[in-house]
């Protein structure tokens, strides 16, 4: 199982996704300032009367956000019609896999603690799951880690009076 | 000033206050001594800790956390030649050549008293400058503050990160997330998408749980197997520093604490910035400069009093103008303002003696800091060790409780969730989240003065450039925007040359 992981990851580490970062945050931030500005009078009641609504500042932001976002994608789209190399990131597809594993970890440790009601749940499988994603044999870091779990929820529970 | 001083001092020195300050000292130097793990994060998660204190326990313990930040980041600098803080990187230059010659004690106490040094010289500073700028504070109208939270906003975005237009865009989203919630001048809601909770805004602790502690758990998935592990070298030299080394100590240390503290004034520059300068303005004035790098007594000295002294002075915008100088005391502000306490000359006058017991507070941080360094730092540096496999979930918990502790629901936990997630998307675009941060903490004080002063000129923008104050700010803005824009193009030409030569 763990030569299967192994090779699987060095397979993994091997991809990369490269992402023109500029052209992404401008495209990505002009929709998301569109966005905004099209559901604002759905999400932003005003009264007439008023001579600066709860619309005004959002939308001054809006159209900075959109003005900064057009300026970028300008910027790489002058860079590639001038031929010149655009700023690009790299992305590690086992990075990514990992980072969704550890988020995966959060969420479950989330999901348990509010269906059991028990935040202790929540924590000691948290502190199991971290463990085992690391790969750890030490029986004493899984006594050590699972006691501090525990013991973190006793403190918040009895000592600061958090009911959870 | 004076008037204020003893009942200050009577509100100051309480067996409570004593105690919160040697736990923020411990807490921060601990987390700061453990790569990794920021002096910022370490605010936000005890955060919510201070919402059941009153403000001068609260400001304490947070300002513990954060001097001892600066201290503890050098521990892991010269021990095992990793910087537990960006901050304390400068030190490392120096710091570990010295604990590989076999004075890691040595190195570690020039470190602490350097420290302190720039500490307490910037509560001084704190204590002496910020009242002046409290009264000037006190002339400025609506617009004018609005102008000053531009001011802060786009220094903020043009340090953080590589690209000015992008923390523009972050400072953006920040102030855009901020608007969650209810209209602060008419109650009507707005983008709250129909979910109830949301009507009281999003909690900025549980907001930066997720910005910045969250994602750096996330961020563990980057991280090599060996990078996980950390040994630390045993310190066994009897630490002392001779009398010629505490004479050159001397002239490098009142440098950085001077650098410290105008460097710390300036909203959006912090302590690494300081280090560097002073580390570099120690090495030109040095009649040893072939010893920097290489274990020299002065560089340690010189770039740990730098990093300190920012501590106090960029408190000075923050409780004169609500500009915080960087995130961690951004931080701050929020625990202030569950106070009632609002930055402006109003705190040195009505609400003075809370104000000065504060001020005084970080002086006794500081002391506390040398006390307990000269006692703990080998439990720090044991501590620099502690494993990741056991750190992280540990982090985790504390996360998700601090959390849920600061309005006792699931609900901020799911919200600190999808914090998280967007600083993680955020972080693999390069966008900065500090100025994200700032957008968050400044976001209620822009729109309203931004509001009032419209509704002051009935619509009319022109009221933005009505008065001297407007315009020195708008002159600060384009000097400020120049600058870093200079900077940012003199960064970028030295990777243009090969380019150039390829073609």
């Amino acid at each position: 199982m763990k030569d299967k992981l192994d090779t699987l990851g060095a397979k993994l580490a091997r991809k990369e996704i490269r992402i023109p970062v500029d052209l992404t945050v401008g495209v990505l931030f002009f929709l998301l300032g569109g966005v905004v500005l099209l559901i604002m009078p759905h999400q932003v009641a005003i009264s007439e009367r008023d001579v600066v609504n709860g619309r005004a500042f959002p939308t001054l932001l809006m159209g900075l956000m959109m003005f900064c976002s057009a300026l970028l994608v300008g910027k790489e789209i002058y860079k590639l019609a001038k031929k010149k190399p655009l700023e690009y990131k790299t992305v590690n597809l086992l990075v990514e896999i990992k980072a969704l594993i550890i988020l995966a970890i959060l969420l479950v440790s989330y999901l348990l603690a509010r269906w059991t009601d028990l935040f202790v749940v929540g924590a000691v499988f948290c502190a199991l799951a971290f463990l085992i994603y690391f790969r750890c044999k030490k029986p004493s870091y899984y006594i050590i880690t699972v006691g501090l779990a525990v013991g973190i929820w006793a403190a918040f529970r009895f000592l600061l009076n958090v009911r959870f | 000033m004076l008037q204020h001083i003893v009942p200050a001092s009577g509100l100051l020195f309480t067996l409570q206050n004593i105690l919160w300050i040697n736990i923020g000292v411990f807490i921060g130097a601990v987390f700061a001594a453990i790569p990794g793990l920021t002096v910022i994060l370490c605010v936000i998660l005890f955060l919510p800790v201070t919402y059941s204190m009153s403000a001068i326990p609260g400001m304490m313990f947070l300002l513990g956390i954060y001097c001892a930040g600066g201290y503890g980041g050098s521990v892991s600098a010269i021990l095992i030649n990793t910087p537990g803080t960006p901050h304390a990187a400068a030190t490392m230059l120096d710091g570990h050549p010295l604990s590989k010659q076999g004075r890691t004690k040595a190195a570690l106490k020039i470190a602490l008293y350097a420290s302190t040094f720039g500490g307490i010289f910037s509560a001084l500073a704190l204590l002496f400058l910020g009242p002046q700028v409290a009264k000037f504070a006190a002339q400025l109208g609506t617009p004018e503050c609005f102008m000053v939270c531009v001011f802060g906003l786009t220094i903020i975005a043009g340090v953080s990160g590589k690209s000015m237009i992008r923390g523009i865009i972050a400072a953006c989203l920040g102030l855009l997330i901020s608007c969650i919630g209810s209209d602060p001048m008419t109650s009507y809601d707005r983008f709250t998408f129909g979910v109830g909770r949301l009507y009281l805004g999003l909690d900025l602790a549980v907001c930066l749980i997720g910005l910045f502690a969250l994602v750096e758990i996330v961020g563990r998935a980057e991280k090599k197997p060996d990078e996980l592990h950390m040994d630390t070298s045993k310190m066994h030299d009897n630490g002392v520093i001779t009398k010629a080394e505490y004479k050159r100590m001397a002239r490098p240390t009142i440098l950085g604490s001077l650098i410290g503290v105008i460097v710390g004034i300036i909203p959006g520059t912090g302590a690494s910035e300081a280090s560097w300068f002073s580390y570099s303005q120690a090495r030109n004035l040095s009649k040893h400069p072939e010893e920097f790098g290489h274990g020299s007594v002065e560089g340690v000295a010189a770039s740990e009093s730098a990093n300190n002294a920012v501590t106090g002075a960029t408190l000075i915008p923050l409780l004169t103008l609500g500009i915080p100088g960087d995130g961690t005391v951004a931080i701050m502000l929020s625990a202030l303002m569950i106070n009632g306490l609002n930055p402006g000359l109003s705190l040195f006058t009505t609400q003075g003696d809370i104000m000065y017991a504060i001020m005084l507070g970080l002086i006794l941080v500081n002391v506390f800091m040398l006390l307990q360094g000269k006692v703990l730092t080998p439990i720090f540096a044991k501590v620099v060790s502690i494993p990741q496999e056991i750190l992280t979930p540990i982090i985790v918990i504390f996360c998700f409780a601090g959390a849920y502790s600061v309005n006792k629901n699931y609900f901020d936990v799911a919200v600190a969730l999808v914090f998280c997630v967007l600083a993680w998307l955020l972080r693999k675009l390069d966008m900065p989240p500090v100025p994200i941060l700032l957008g968050l903490v400044l976001g209620k004080m822009t729109e309203t003065n931004f509001r009032r002063a419209l509704l002051i000129s009935n619509g009319n923008p022109s009221v933005f450039f009505s008065s001297v104050y407007c315009w020195i700010f708008v002159g600060l803005i384009v000097l400020a925007v120049g600058t870093i824009l200079r900077g940012k193009l003199r960064e970028k030409k030295p990777q243009a040359q090969p380019v150039t030569k390829e073609e």
